[in-house]
């Protein structure tokens, strides 16, 4: 091995966001301009970047999970986007896609290793791990 | 053999690591794969990367005289 490497993640792609929705059973509101959630800012947890009060509420797209009255919020901010959502329990997001929506993010993630690497004809090997899943790419 | 793992937790977290890549290679072999998932926030560069690639012998020897 020659390095590691730590990476936050950074949702750029619409159309594996919404592969990565069907996979989990959510299902991928295109241009829905509001998403269900408490309807009153808290303070109880930390706002994402670029994001205010007034903020909370409106997206660009939206994803309805089932099971769920709470939504997430789809929000676009340049060539990113940000996911909102609110983790009151009563909600129910948070059993559905984890805290600080891992699953959706893992999904999501990879979605995109899976399509990037077998455009550029790389071979993938998959594997569930103890807490989470390795892919190996080989080169 | 050279490798590209990608460790994806359940909490979303992603740990990229490099096999069988000797020198710089490994980042430049890496680099779409991070540039696809976000932003770099941590780099461990391990032995492998300081080692540079072997240059091929040379089968004939200039000889003088």
């Amino acid at each position: 091995m020659s390095h590691i490497s730590r990476i936050d993640l950074v949702i750029t792609s619409l159309s594996d966001l919404d592969t990565a929705c069907r996979a989990l059973g959510f299902q991928f509101m295109n241009s829905q301009r509001t998403y269900r959630w408490f309807g009153r800012w808290v303070g109880d947890a930390p706002m994402p970047d670029g994001i205010t009060a007034d903020d909370l509420g409106k997206c660009d797209h939206a994803i309805r999970v089932p099971g769920c009255d709470y939504e997430i919020g789809v929000v676009q901010r340049g060539e990113r986007y940000i996911l909102l959502w609110d983790s009151w329990s009563a909600g129910g997001l948070v059993e559905k896609i984890g805290p600080n929506a891992g699953i959706l993010k893992q999904a999501y993630s990879i979605r995109r290793v899976r399509s990037e690497a077998r455009r550029k004809g790389y071979r993938i090997r998959e594997r569930r791990m103890n807490q989470g899943v390795r892919m190996v790419v080989t080169v | 053999m050279k490798e590209i793992v990608i460790d994806i937790s359940d909490d979303g977290e992603i740990r990229l690591e490099t096999r069988g890549f000797t020198g710089k290679a490994c980042i430049e072999e890496a680099a779409f794969l991070k540039n696809l998932l976000g932003r770099e926030t941590h780099r461990q560069l391990v032995p492998a990367y300081h080692q540079h690639q072997k240059k091929p012998a040379r089968r004939y020897l200039p000889l003088c005289g």
